[in-house]
């Protein structure tokens, strides 16, 4: 029992780190395997970028976030906003609202409601009547007699959008004022097929949950993004913000239906040869889940998404080299790294830890905790530095961050192994009738 | 003849209206004509009948039931309107309606058209996304309700604006800003009769008051009686009870039914309230009383009235603030007398 206390004390002396401090010298100049793919690689792989991103954007910030240049009579294309909701009666008018408010002018807003149950149709027709109170072609509303899930629903408003970029947004999002013109930027390039937006919890003071999802979004969301974006390895349009061009969407017939709609659809542009792009400064807020329970859902589904669409769906694009030097290190950065990695650090540290008995290596997992945590505070400090994210008080939180992400990886490792076993793919997402059609993946 | 008319005083000209009401079987309703302003006419009423009409509703000697709502044009008050939907964008009215289909597995959507027919004889369409064949509606595409497309702009939409056009200055205007009237079918009432025996309107404070000839309060007095009543339940918590009357019978029954109100009036106590709600309809606030009171009395006017009295009395007790309506509806499907 006293040991098991000494082992949890352990873990608030920070003085242990310096134990792997005096190592590293050592450690790098050794040839020691593990070392080097369990402490080098994922260093690497996810740090090393958004040190590279921090050192440009000091040099050069523009590289990083193109300055905005908008002139008073240049021509505004048609953007169609197109949101897809299910009971978003708590939340459609301020989506709306942003949606048409957003300080781009040439905009319309497309809202489908996929058969709510609650009055969301009836507060969406309300708000579009008392926003714009004379004329309707700004905003137009439909709804659908039957529920068919949300990429059926995105595609009713594809087909309705009549601007030459689409954006998708949720039912419980909303465009910060100015983002629209960021949005737009990169697609001054003509390669570029579609560009996701930044990201942040619109609900971060809901609770602790939700604090913490800040520092993870802007770290994997905002970091990981624009690093990815600048290698030409963004793997996702989010759903909650995604701007397209419409031709594009029109010429891929919109989204699949079945779970993991929009990594499908930016899987297809990638196969294409799309650039995909991302804007700091095309900000989008977005409603996150509360409470622990909601979120191992929410984190487990989108976990079996991106296994059942990228190793099943699209597992053509395992032949490396066959849709270019990009997609093959995208998906060995999926097996490796995303998938293969933790479980063997899983695996390992348990291995590890149980060598001699139940709990008997407990400095190298308070070293772990303590590498990590210096390694969270730099990345939010850049973060920070680059995109003002998260908020400085939240600092602290960072110190049981580890706990969290801990929490939520073997929830989704769980997912995984589901969805490589097949057990319990049916997600209430999708409506029954519409799943019954939907092809195995 | 126009200072003929011009001497008729305006107390005079009311009642004579409300003879040639009376003249018509006690009602009036507005016929269509679309040659006159509003496309409606009441048959024998001279022009600018209509503020009288509202006149005598006012003060109860004409009962006013909603007819139908007439939109004019804002601009020149014709009812000569051109109605139809329009594109929101470019506010045309070449419209045509289009079906989408859903294709549950790919999640396709789009016309009829863009799905290809089937001609080998099976039916349904193919995908035009994944090249499936179609054939099921319900388990393998959907019909995704009926928009509007608009043929001049492109423009898809299912909440189309309404738009009219005047017919005779061409003013158009959005069907929300149109100006509408309401027009009333009008029955005479048990005062409206009484003021033409009496050839003289109940105008005085007195008769402002009480329905002509009777010490029944008039309706409006009646439902201001009730809302104090509410006022002061919900106050003090202070209850009453009702006691709601009907009578059976054509209205022509004036005597008997006057006989009837005289005895139900004798059976009351000083503080209780009579009035009528309506043609038929009397109601008896019966401040601080219980429904066991209330009942005692209804049995002792009962009994007074003697056998099978042409009405039907019903006790109901307030305990809790409610809309005036409620009571009014509780009156309306009460139950048959013991």
């Amino acid at each position: 029992m006293t040991g098991f206390f000494q082992y949890f004390l352990g873990v608030l002396d920070p003085s242990a780190i310096f134990g792997f401090w005096r190592a590293l010298p050592e450690l790098m100049a050794s040839a020691y395997i593990p070392w080097w793919l369990l402490g080098v690689l994922p260093v690497a792989r996810w740090f090393l970028p958004d040190m590279v991103c921090w050192l440009v954007y000091l040099v050069e910030p523009a590289v990083i976030r193109p300055p905005l240049r908008v002139h008073a009579r240049q021509a505004e294309p048609l953007v169609s906003v197109v949101i897809a909701g299910r009971n978003e009666a708590a939340s459609i008018r301020e989506a709306i609202r942003a949606s048409l408010l957003c300080g781009y002018r040439n905009i319309e807003v497309i809202f489908v409601d996929d058969c709510s149950d609650d009055d969301t149709i009836a507060i969406a027709r309300g708000a579009a009547r008392s926003l714009l109170p004379h004329t309707t072609e700004r905003i137009r509303i439909f709804s659908s007699p039957r529920r068919n899930g949300k990429a059926s629903a995105l595609n009713i408003g594809i087909r309705m959008a009549r601007g030459e970029f689409i954006a998708i947004i949720d039912g419980d999002s909303a465009i910060q004022y100015g983002a629209m013109h960021h949005w737009l930027l990169p697609f001054t390039d003509p390669r570029v097929g579609a560009v996701a937006a930044n990201l942040r919890v619109r609900n971060s003071t809901a609770s602790l949950v939700t604090r913490l999802q800040e520092c993870e979004y802007a770290f994997q969301v905002t970091m990981a993004r624009l690093a990815a974006a600048r290698l030409g390895l963004l793997t996702i349009i989010p759903g909650a913000g995604g701007l397209f061009r419409a031709e594009i969407l029109r010429r891929l017939g919109g989204y699949d239906t079945g779970l993991g709609d929009d990594t499908d659809l930016t899987i297809k542009l990638r196969k294409q040869g799309w650039k995909l792009g991302f804007s700091v400064d095309a900000i989008v807020w977005t409603d996150v889940p509360a409470t622990l329970r909601r979120l191992c859902r929410q984190r487990k589904r989108w976990e079996r998404n991106m296994v059942k669409i990228r190793l099943s769906k699209h597992r053509d694009m395992l032949a490396l080299g066959r849709y270019g030097v990009g997609n093959a290190v995208v998906m060995l950065d999926l097996l490796i790294m995303r998938i293969t990695f933790p479980w063997v650090a899983a695996v390992g540290l348990l291995a590890f830890a149980l060598m001699d008995g139940p709990l008997s290596a407990p400095a190298l997992l308070i070293d772990i905790y303590w590498i990590y945590l210096v390694w969270l505070f730099v990345k939010a400090l850049i973060s920070r530095d680059i995109a003002f994210t998260p908020q400085p008080h939240y600092f602290l939180l960072l110190l049981v961050y580890p706990f969290y992400k801990l929490g939520l990886r073997a929830a989704v490792m769980s997912a995984e192994l589901a969805e490589l076993l097949r057990i319990g793919a049916k997600h209430p997402y999708v409506p029954d009738h519409v799943w019954q059609e939907t092809p195995w993946w | 003849m126009k200072i003929a008319t011009e001497a008729v005083t305006a107390e005079n000209r009311r009642i004579e209206l409300l003879r040639r009401i009376a003249d018509e079987g006690g009602a009036i309703a507005p016929h269509p004509d679309p040659q006159t302003k509003h496309g409606y006419e009441y048959r024998g009423l001279t022009e600018g009948a209509e503020r009288d009409l509202q006149f005598l509703t006012e003060r109860e000697y004409l009962d006013a039931r909603f007819f139908d709502r007439v939109s004019l044009c804002p601009k020149c008050q014709s009812h000569h309107l051109n109605v139809r939907e329009i594109c929101p964008g470019c506010r045309r009215a070449q419209l045509a309606t289009e079906v989408l289909l859903h294709h549950f597995r790919c999640g396709y959507t789009g016309r009829v058209s863009e799905f290809a027919s089937n001609h080998s004889g099976e039916g349904g369409y193919t995908c035009p996304k994944c090249n499936r064949q179609m054939r099921h509606l319900g388990t393998e595409y959907d019909r995704f309700g009926r928009t509007s497309v608009c043929r001049q702009c492109g423009l898809s939409c299912e909440d189309l604006p309404v738009e009219a056009v005047c017919l005779a200055c061409g003013t158009r205007t959005l069907a929300d800003n149109l100006t509408s009237i309401d027009l009333f079918a009008y029955a005479i009432t048990a005062l409206g009769r009484a003021t033409i025996r009496n050839g003289a309107l109940f105008e005085s404070d007195d008769q402002m008051l009480f329905v002509g000839g009777l010490r029944i309060y008039r309706r409006r007095v009646m439902i201001e009686f009730l809302r104090q009543e509410m006022r002061r339940l919900a106050r003090f918590k202070i209850g009453f009870s009702l006691l709601m009357e009907e009578c059976l019978g054509s209205a022509a029954d004036d005597d008997h039914q006057e006989h009837c109100l005289s005895r139900l009036c004798e059976c009351l106590r000083d503080t209780d309230l009579i009035g009528q709600l309506n043609d038929t309809l009397y109601a008896v606030i019966l401040p601080q009383t219980t429904l066991k009171e209330a009942e005692a009395l209804r049995q002792r006017i009962w009994a007074r009235l003697g056998p099978q009295p042409p009405l039907t009395l019903t006790a109901v007790e307030v305990k809790e603030p409610i809309e005036i309506d409620q009571i009014l509806a509780r009156g309306n499907t009460r139950s048959a007398p013991d």
